[in-house]
This record gives structure tokens, sequence and C-alpha cells, in this order.
């Protein structure tokens, strides 16, 4: 049982995520207006909140491809940055992978990018998503894309996997397998998970934490057990905050 | 080993406003003692039973916690974790079942100004009404 003891103690571990005040303006508009919140590693965090809430923002200066006006955002306790993208693997929103090659292509070009790319893992992965090696990218459909995108994304032994996200334009049977498959590699190891999304019916059972974010300010953290107890579901807690 | 059971429900809906793990035990245990879940079986593994469900792994590994606490299920070093094959254990389980059983039935004839045994003795009565 000790790994599963491990995995019920996830506050006990150290901090995967951790924003002090962050403030973004672009264009004297107003993105990011203090965030601050913590993420402990293994943790599955929901990063809630409707569109224009400044989710793709807080995603991309926490991954070192934006930097803030102030205020400072850690990995793993050493400050965002090209310098960090080892740790971190992205799935960013409206990615376009490279259309002109096969699926099997485009994994031969990824794990000459990625130094952390683990072949084995891909090659389940491929099975678990049904995605096909000989198709060109080009002519999948846009849940078979965003499949591939996830397979990319988790393919990596990244400790932390940040999804932005990851559901728009996908159908109900890739959400369920992409789903699962978030799932088992969460519980493969100690990774940590922070996932931007605004579909969160498909979502809400992975979730063990969540922050709410609207306007770009921080509207709410929560532990979902404890919003649970109190006969809450996240998608009500989501209602009650931004509605 | 194959599993040649269910451990929970394919339809089985979770209630997302109350907290899973509780749902799980409260499903699992049912399980066991009507024997869906025989003495001994293996279990998935807590990675199985959350990819299963899409469900936290935290929440699965809690489920298993807690039934390893009430004693219905064992875990065995590199096997896995099994059913107990210990019946006064799946026993005792019965009884928590009825127990909350009988609690809920009360608390309903209290609501009606009735006991629990003029609930029974209306049932009998109506029953034999009926045919």
């Amino acid at each position: 049982m000790t790994d599963n003891n491990r995995l019920s103690v996830p506050y006990n571990e150290p901090v995967a995520v951790e924003c002090q005040d962050v403030r973004l303006t672009v264009k004297k508009k107003m993105i990011l207006d203090g965030i601050s919140f913590q993420i402990p590693t293994g943790s599955i965090t929901g990063l809630l909140g409707p569109n224009g809430a400044g989710k793709s923002s807080l995603l991309r200066i926490l991954a070192g491809l934006t930097l803030p006006d102030s205020g400072s955002a850690q990995i793993f306790g050493k400050p965002s940055g090209v310098d960090r993208l080892g740790v971190l693997s992205m799935l960013p929103d409206r990615a376009n992978l490279p259309g002109w090659l096969t699926v099997e292509q485009w994994l031969g070009f990824a794990q000459g990018i990625y130094p952390d790319w683990d072949a084995d893992k891909a090659e389940q992965l491929l099975l678990q998503l049904s995605v096909s090696t000989e198709v060109l990218i080009s002519a999948m459909s846009r849940g078979e894309e965003a499949r591939l995108q996830l397979l990319t994304c988790l393919s990596r032994k990244a400790p932390l996997i940040m999804l932005d996200e990851p559901f728009t334009g996908v159908d109900l049977i890739s959400r369920e397998r992409i789903a699962s498959a978030v799932v088992s590699e969460l519980a493969d190891g100690a990774r940590t998970f922070l996932i931007a999304t605004h579909d969160i019916r498909e979502m809400e059972l992975l979730f063990d934490r969540l922050i709410l974010m609207g306007e770009g300010k921080i509207q709410g953290i929560e532990d979902v057990d404890t919003l649970r107890r109190s006969g809450k579901s996240v998608e009500s807690r989501y209602r009650e905050v931004f509605a | 080993m194959e599993q040649s059971y269910e451990l929970l429900p394919e339809q089985f809906q979770i209630n997302p406003s109350l907290p899973i793990y509780e749902q799980f035990v409260d499903a699992i245990r049912g399980r066991i003692v009507t024997g869906l879940i025989p003495p001994g079986s293996r279990l998935p593994s807590v990675r199985e039973l959350a990819a299963g469900r899409s469900v936290n792994p935290t929440t699965a590994a809690r489920t298993y916690q807690e039934l390893e606490r009430i004693g219905l299920i064992v875990t065995r070093r590199g096997q896995g974790t099994f059913v107990t094959l210990e019946e006064a254990v799946i026993a005792e389980a019965r009884k928590t079942i009825m127990r909350k059983a009988v609690l809920e039935f009360k608390i309903i004839a209290e609501s009606l100004g009735l006991s629990a045994e003029q609930m029974l003795n209306f049932d009998k009565e109506d029953s034999n009404d009926r045919q």
C-alpha cells in the first residue's frame, strides 16, 4: 500500500507551482491582476474560469513564454523561464502540428526535439488514445489531432503537465479517452497536472483542487473533497462564483 | 487471474456533490456482502480503478484504504489487493449495512408518527389485502 498512501497525502509534498502577486498588462488592458497561489506536487488542479479570465496568459507565464510585469512565478522552487522548459510539458491552446507530416514522422521528429521523450510511453498512448500512425496530420479530424497533441504532451517525462483547453473541438468519446489517459498518467508517479478548461463536466471527477479565475483575479481556491463534504460539486461551485 | 466480476456496475452513477470515495466504498461493500464480488477475488489496481472511472487516483486510493480499514480487502505485498476470505468480517460488514437500513427505516417511520413495528404490521395487512 505504499503507493496508495503516497497518493493520499499530496499536500505534504513539495510545491510544484507557486505564483506571487503576478501582474500582466497588455496594451494598457489589465490581464492578470495580482495572482497568487500554490499547487502541491502530485495534484490535479483545475484552472477554471470563463473565456477572457486570463487562464492562457497565466499558463504562458508559468511556461516562461511570457514575462509578467511584476510578481514571481516558480516551478519546483525555481523561477519560470526557458531553462525550466525541461521540467514542464504544455499543451497550448490552438496549437498546430505540422500537417504535411504523418503521425509516425511527427513522433520521430518529437523524439528528436524533446530530450525527455519516452518512446515506449508514446507507443502505449497510441493504443490508449487510438491514434493511427500512417495518417497525414492534415487529414485528421479535430478530435484525432487533439488526441495526438495530448499524446505528444504526455509522452515526455516532465513532472509538470499543463493543458490549456484540452477539449476544444473534441467529441465525447475522445474526451473520455483523454480524461482516462490523464488519470493513468497521474497514477503512475508524482506528476502534477494543471488543466485550464471551461468544460467542467468531463473533468470534475479528476480534480482535487480548483483555482477559480475571473477578470484577471483569483476568485477562489478550493479543495474538491471539502467542497463535496459540504454538498457542493465542482460545477455548482463554479456557478456560485461566476453566475 | 482474469477478473470475472465487475467491481462496480458499468452504469454506476457518481454523484459529483458528495465525496466520491464514500460512494465507491458503499457500492463495493454492498457487492462484496451480497457475493457479487466473491471472497478472495483480486481487485483491479488503484490506477485501473481510477482510469476506468476517470476519477482522481487519490479517490481510488482512499476507497481501498477505507475498505482495507474495515477489513473487507487485504493487500498482499507484491501480489495485489484481494477480497478477504474471513467470513466473520463479511458478516460484520453485512450487519453495518443492515443497521444503516434499519436506522433509515426508523427515521421514516418516526417522521410519520409510527414505530417500526407498526410499519411492518401495516406491510403484513397491506400485502394480505392485495392477495
